[in-house]
């Protein structure tokens, strides 16, 4: 818990000094989130989107399994047949890991090269934007999901292990939770799905 | 009748037959005073072998519970509290006296429990368990108490000096009236008997001779008669001299029929 | 946010002392151990649960004392299992676990030293989750100034004898008020140390601690009626945590009976409910035992079922260090019930056999 303050803190502590420094200096108006958003690359957006998207739902996958991994391990010292049943459990993390990877290899089949003077157009704002929101969402979702299945998943190992008949039931609670990477999953899908690939069709479109 | 039974080597005459009587008599109240002491002396036994069965059982019992009283407060404090209790004992609280009783003219030894109050360790087990403490040293007390009763009579019961003695008077005494009883009594009883048939046997003897003695006599007189009347008829001078010899002809008489009868 | 992190250090002792308790005995177990008639009926019972064949080396006349052993050196294997694992903060709070028992093993030693006996073979006497690594160390002290001097510089118990004794006190004080005088100490600085645990860790140490210290307070108040111990003492000895504390607490100390007791308790509904069963089952018991004494026998028990209630709920509560605890409080808890019903089993008193706290 002290490192997330600190490091907080911390980058609270260098916005603030870079904003006063901005603003000191006289330079303020270099802070245009416009011109900034004009300005980077929707590759970039697409990109970072994708990495976003693996990335957390890996992370994601990651921690549940570590959580219910050393639950399990924990457990199946004194009760060794929770072994398998709860690979389930760690097979449900892993499915939101998959989540990730199936969602950055949509958002890569979007992908094209376009040479830099057709590469600003709007359609390809759109999609360097959607992959990278959609990317956000499915990562965080998967994220969040992953946790609370790895949560879960890990008091599932250790009821298990002290009656049985509980596994099913919290079984079930899991399996809602997983459901939540699902629901990323598709709303990535749906926010990416009206995107085209990268294209140089419109090669005549204005330059912003 | 001399085969009857073991008796007393006397002659048979009157005056034993009276010292005899009173023998028996003495024997007789000192058979009975004997068997009264005995029976006390038995009472007494009796008396204390039930109480050390009695004292034994009420041990077992008082025992069980005291050691399942130690059993609670290893429950309660949760280990060994026998260390502490042992170091912080510091004055003996119950301490056992010797004396004598007197039972009977035997003496025996008797223990007797005191105990004193004492507040040596009754801060043991403060944070936990300190009731059941005190509770199994109450009970542990008891228990000490019946094992000194016991003590105190198996004293009597085993040591040498003791029971022992009690056992031995007992036994002595015992002896005594069975030996007046079975022994004594009869053996003066057959005397008694004894001498009182050689004592019959004599006077029918007497009794005997007296009447032979009478008959010789009235034979004696009879011839006597018919020679007086003989004389008488033939005539009376020689009457006193002849009474003079048939006296003395009498005692002669007398002691040839004895030897004759002896004989006989 | 516990459950983010817990595991990361602690995930698997978790669920290796959530299987221990598995391992603890059930109520159809205890009602089985109750049928027996010998001891030896008693092991082959106790030999299909989870102890196994842990009396299966003894030579075969097995006293209650051997059992008692060999259950508690179960119990410190698995202990100290759990500590070699532990990583910071947990094995902090495994060893202000064992403190209590140091400070019965320090007491232990300082009686020893104080009637100059040879303190070697009183090591063996020691509780052996109370065991540190230098207390060999304090044998070697002869009189009660180095022994007090050793204790501040070898145990972990330094703080606790700082701030509450002097050596000079060692010798006056009778050794039961420096053991509790320790305690108290004790309590509080665990108290504290779990406030600083994450979140559900202290929220529920708290309550098990406090129960512990209104649990020490009612009992020295009780144990002290009738003896040396003036009140302005008595009220030193009490834990300044608890529910009881502060107002219950000032009652207690100038309570005279069990009716002081009572009424200083009168405002916590938990422990009203004691005494009433406490007063309420007098009547039908049997009357070798007078109406004061029973009542404090089954406050004894109502107060072992409360810890072993409380000790329970912990469990309820996952991503949390008072399991540890609570494992350790149940086993203590189980050692005691097998070594009773052991003992009944041995003395021939069936009917006091159900006088234990079963746990599950």
């Amino acid at each position: 818990m002290g490192v997330a303050t600190y490091t907080s803190g911390l980058s609270a502590f260098i916005i603030v000094l870079i904003a006063l420094y901005l603003l000191f200096s006289g330079s303020a108006e270099s802070f245009n989130v416009g011109r900034f958003l004009e300005e980077s690359s929707p590759y970039m957006w697409a990109m970072v989107g994708v990495g976003l998207c693996i990335g957390l739902s890996v992370l994601g996958a990651g921690w549940g399994i570590f959580v219910t991994g050393s639950s399990i391990l924990g457990g199946g010292v004194r009760t060794p047949r929770i072994r398998t049943k709860n690979l389930i459990s760690i097979i449900f993390c892993e499915v939101v890991a998959i989540y990730g990877v199936i969602m950055a290899i949509i958002f890569s089949s979007k992908f094209a090269f376009v040479p830099e003077t057709e590469l600003y157009t709007p359609s390809n704002y759109y999609t360097g934007f959607a992959i990278f929101w959609g990317g956000l969402t499915v990562g965080f979702c998967n994220l969040l999901c992953g946790i609370s299945v790895g949560v879960t998943g890990s008091t599932a190992a250790l009821a298990d292990a002290a009656d049985p008949t509980l596994f099913v039931k919290i079984l079930i609670i899991e399996v809602f939770g997983s459901i939540m990477g699902l629901f990323g999953l598709i709303v990535g899908l749906l926010m990416s799905g009206k995107a085209e690939p990268f294209s140089a069709l419109q090669s005549a479109a204005v330059r912003i | 009748m001399s085969g009857a039974g073991a008796r007393e080597a006397v002659f048979p005459t009157r005056m034993n037959l009276n010292i005899m009587q009173g023998r028996l008599k003495g024997a007789q109240t000192g058979h009975s005073l004997l068997s009264r002491k005995r029976d006390a002396l038995t009472t007494r036994f009796r008396g204390i072998l039930r109480k050390v069965d009695e004292a034994k059982r009420k041990m077992g019992r008082v025992m069980q519970l005291a050691s399942f009283s130690l059993a609670e407060v290893t429950y309660a404090a949760g280990g060994d509290i026998a260390y502490l209790v042992q170091e912080q004992a510091k004055t003996a609280t119950f301490k056992v006296k010797a004396k004598q009783e007197n039972v009977s003219g035997v003496m025996l030894p008797a223990f007797d429990a005191v105990r004193e109050g004492s507040t040596d360790f009754n801060l043991t087990g403060l944070g936990r368990g300190g009731q059941q403490i005190q509770k199994a040293r109450e009970v542990y007390a008891k228990a000490l108490e019946t094992l000194v009763e016991l003590a105190s009579l198996q004293a009597r019961m085993h040591s040498p000096t003791a029971f022992t003695i009690l056992d031995e008077v007992i036994r002595t005494t015992n002896r005594r009236v069975n030996a007046i009883e079975h022994v004594i009594i009869p053996k003066l009883e057959n005397t008694i008997k004894y001498v009182v048939s050689e004592l019959d046997e004599m006077d029918r003897e007497e009794f005997f001779r007296l009447k032979k003695v009478q008959g010789k006599k009235k034979r004696d007189a009879e011839a006597a008669e018919l020679v007086k009347q003989q004389l008488a008829a033939e005539g009376i001078n020689v009457d006193n001299e002849e009474d003079a010899e048939t006296e003395e002809e009498h005692a002669l008489d007398l002691l040839a029929e004895k030897d004759a009868d002896v004989m006989f | 946010m516990e459950a983010l992190f817990f595991n990361v250090d602690s995930g698997f002792l978790e669920g290796i002392v959530r299987g221990y308790r598995a391992g603890l005995l059930t109520t159809s177990q205890y009602h089985n151990l109750t049928q027996c008639d010998t001891l030896e009926d008693f092991r082959m019972q106790l030999s299909q649960t989870d102890y196994g064949n842990f009396l299966a080396n003894e030579p075969s006349p097995i006293s209650t004392s051997t059992i008692h052993a060999k259950a508690t050196q179960l119990l410190v294997d698995q202990f100290n299992y759990l500590r070699s694992n532990a990583v910071e903060p947990l094995s902090t709070f495994l060893e202000y676990m064992t403190y209590a028992y140091m400070i019965d093993n320090v007491i232990l030693l300082i009686t020893g030293t104080l009637h100059e006996r040879d303190t070697h073979e009183l090591l063996e006497r020691c509780h052996p989750l109370g065991v540190f690594d230098t207390m060999p160390a304090l044998c070697v002290a002869t009189n009660v100034e180095e022994l007090y001097h050793s204790v501040l510089v070898e145990t972990p118990l330094a703080p606790y004898f700082r701030d509450a004794l002097s050596a000079s006190d060692l010798d006056d004080l009778n050794i039961e008020l420096i053991r509790n005088t320790l305690y108290k100490a004790y309590l509080e600085d665990f108290h504290k140390f779990c406030s600083t645990l994450p979140y559900p860790t202290g929220e529920v140490m708290h309550q098990i601690l406090a129960f512990e210290a209104d649990r020490r307070t009612l009992n020295i108040t009780i144990n002290s009626f009738h003896s040396s111990l003036s009140k302005d003492q008595r009220a030193r000895l009490f834990p300044s945590i608890g529910r009881l504390f502060p107002e219950g607490n000032n009652a207690l100390a100038r309570s005279d009976d069990l009716e002081g007791v009572k009424n200083a308790c009168e405002y916590i509904a938990q422990y009203r409910a004691f005494f009433d069963t406490a007063a309420g089952q007098t009547n039908g018991s049997g009357p070798g035992l007078d109406d004061t004494d029973a009542a404090l026998t089954r406050l004894e028990n109502a107060f072992f079922a409360h810890e072993v209630h409380l000790n329970k709920l912990s469990f309820l509560q996952q991503f949390q260090y008072g399991v540890f605890y609570s494992f350790v409080k149940l086993k203590e808890q189980e050692i005691r019930s097998l070594t009773w019903i052991a003992e009944c089993i041995a003395q021939e008193a069936k009917d006091r056999v159900g006088d234990f706290v079963p746990i599950w």
